[in-house]
């Protein structure tokens, strides 16, 4: 279909026209190479993201000391909250948050801006789907935060609070495709509030909201298991366990065999609802684009 | 054949809220807002010809950039036809698009952070340009437009000339059959002007490209198009040859005269009695009056008034396009009061 048609060209007529899968995947290849580019350009300002990361799981760590400290010990002898023990906790909080310095990302607040902005104007005069766009520059973000903020981090915090790596190597492989799936589903996330701004004047406290109830919805700011039976509940039927929860769980070896390939199963599944979703989304909010000046 | 582009019965509404007053007003606009239309489009009919450079013209908030937007695919109107090449381009944006090149004078295509050429290599990704017509193609661009010099600096870094440069290059990398220009000159000096002015003239005849051009400088009119469209209040006032609209009204001529004595208005009307000749009511030694070409030619004032008058020095001119199309609007505005 890329190829144009070999019948003289008639000057009152445009060619219908599309783009091939290998030079659509090459399109978006390059949008995940010059966001990476980008980032990588503007380093300096991201050194600071090392420490401040690392001071956060500090603190996580010895709040939970202390409160393992003042628990009583059960059967085992050894003290559990929420069904982890003390080392268990520190890993869960730790992987976490590693985790989060992988997939974070800022679409909600591009995307509004642009549209509040009127920009969005010069990205829909160009033969693409933004959304791909966005998804593609935000995975070339991840691949930069990998290399500057994961790595660095877990080199730091490893030895510093003696975490549980599984003994079961497969894991490793296993988290990062589950980290991976979760970055899609915070992306196309963000996406989604992202296109609020259609609708709603000021977007600020919107975003400032999400920003916070997300951390505690993915359970990256405190484990599930210590939450009211009815608040787990809830979290089952929402598409942010997927984005902690899930892969932090698969580290730890609390899911094996079927419950495994079902917990991935399910965040596959909601990354391909959500990107579907936020597509249609977006294409029926265009229609509403406010023009600023006549 | 058919026209390239087809414009039928054209119309656009924005929903604004209606505000009531004080506070407690403002808590019922909270719960039960009240709407009021507001059209910023109205019934627009035109066509153009592939090839074609048409001037569309008009005062702040008349409708052009609404029109623009919807040409573009960008906005989608209220009601009305708009068929370019076969396509509709709000339904079919991401087929449309791939055929238009977009300049707005007041922001920018290009990838800010990056360097012009990393911006220029993504676009050509993005339209699948061949290799060899983007060779082509850039070496047209350094040709009229030196974006050779800065092609490794980052956008943030260019000045105002440069980025306006390197934006029109960008919206022709891909050879596109259509090309619109939203205010391409607006801020820019004197020089960066001509250059544009002059690259587009050159474009045009090199490529053939379709352009239609919103603007407030008349200047970019009258060195561009042939065509001009005028809106006002969101209705077509004014479609046809520039030379038309200029006849249509007459080609009125200015002349500017310096006495060297003190004189009243009326003094010079009487010298000038037999002619039909309008002088400004002025008094002292500058006098301005104005006279249609068809109806009386410039020697014949020149000459009574040099007779009868102490002339220190004379000035004559032709009105030029923006005081025609001022005329256009009051008439307009009278029409409707």
């Amino acid at each position: 279909m890329s190829e144009p048609t070999t019948e003289a060209v008639r000057a009152d007529r445009l060619v219908p026209w599309g783009r091939s899968w290998t030079a659509t995947l090459g399109l978006y290849a390059s949008f995940v190479r010059l966001s990476f580019l980008k980032f990588l350009a503007y380093r300096l300002r991201y050194y600071t993201g090392v420490i401040s990361y690392t001071i956060f799981i500090s603190g996580h760590y010895y709040i939970y000391s202390a409160l393992f400290r003042s628990g009583t010990p059960g059967p085992g002898g050894a003290v559990t909250i929420g069904g982890l023990t003390l080392p268990e906790m520190v890993t869960y909080v730790a992987v976490g948050w590693i985790g989060r310095s992988f997939y974070f990302n800022n679409i909600s607040r591009q995307l509004s801006r642009m549209v509040v902005e009127g920009e969005i104007a010069m990205q829909l005069i160009k033969p693409f789907h933004l959304q791909t766009v966005m998804l593609s520059e935000a995975v070339g973000e991840s691949c930069f935060r990998l290399m500057m903020f994961t790595l660095p981090i877990t080199v730091v915090i490893v030895p510093l609070f003696h975490l549980l790596g599984p003994t079961d190597f497969a894991l490793y492989p296993w988290t990062f495709l589950s980290f991976c799936l979760a970055l899609v589903i915070y992306s196309q996330w963000n996406f989604l509030i992202g296109c609020l701004a259609f609708y709603l004047k000021n977007i600020q406290g919107v975003l400032r909201a999400q920003m916070v109830s997300m951390d505690f919805l993915t359970g990256v700011l405190i484990p599930f298991t210590l939450f009211p039976h009815w608040f787990q509940v809830v979290v089952q039927w929402l598409p942010f366990q997927g984005i902690s929860y899930i892969p932090v769980t698969i580290f730890l070896g609390k899911r094996t065999g079927p419950e495994l390939y079902q917990a991935i199963g399910l965040q596959f599944a909601w990354a391909i609802g959500l990107f579907i979703l936020a597509r249609l989304v977006f294409k029926f909010s265009v229609r509403r684009v406010i023009a600023q000046g006549g | 054949m058919a026209p390239l582009i087809h414009v039928r019965d054209l119309t656009r509404d924005y929903r604004l809220i209606k505000k009531r007053e004080g506070v407690a007003g403002g808590f019922v606009d909270l719960l039960r807002p009240r709407y009021r239309d507001l059209r910023a489009v109205d019934s627009v009919c035109f066509d153009i010809e592939a090839g074609e450079m048409v001037g569309y013209i008009g005062a702040n908030g008349a409708g052009k950039s609404t029109t623009i937007k919807m040409l573009t695919g960008i906005l989608t109107p209220t009601s009305g036809k708009v068929s370019v090449g076969g396509l509709v381009p709000w339904r079919d944006r991401l087929q449309y698009t791939r055929h238009i090149g977009v300049v707005f004078g007041q922001r920018t295509q290009l990838w800010w952070d990056l360097a012009v050429i990393e911006s220029f290599r993504l676009l050509r990704k993005i339209y699948e340009v061949p290799e060899n017509i983007y060779a082509e193609q850039m070496k047209v661009f350094d040709d009229l437009l030196g974006v050779g010099e800065f092609l490794h600096q980052p956008v943030r870094k260019l000045s105002l000339g440069q980025r306006m440069r390197c934006d029109l290059a960008a919206a022709l990398l891909h050879r596109p059959r259509i090309l619109f220009l939203d205010e391409p000159t607006i801020g820019l000096d004197v020089v960066a002007k001509e250059s544009v002015r002059g690259f587009l003239r050159e474009i045009r005849d090199l490529q053939g490209v379709t352009v239609i051009l919103t603007t407030h400088d008349l200047g970019d009119i009258e060195q561009l198009c042939r065509r001009v469209i005028i809106i006002d209040k969101g209705e077509v006032h004014f479609d046809g040859e520039l030379e038309d609209l200029r006849t249509r009204l007459g080609r009125r001529v200015r002349l500017t005269v310096d006495l060297r004595e003190a004189v009243t208005a009326d003094d010079l009307r009487k010298v000038t009695a037999d002619l039909p000749v309008t002088w400004r009511d002025r008094e002292g030694k500058n006098h301005v009056a104005e006279f249609r070409r068809a109806e009386v030619s410039g020697a014949e004032v020149i000459r009574q008034v040099v007779n009868d008058c102490q002339v220190s020095d004379l000035h004559l001119a032709e009105v030029d396009i923006e005081e025609i199309v001022r005329d256009i609007y009051r008439a307009a505005g009278k029409e409707k009061a």
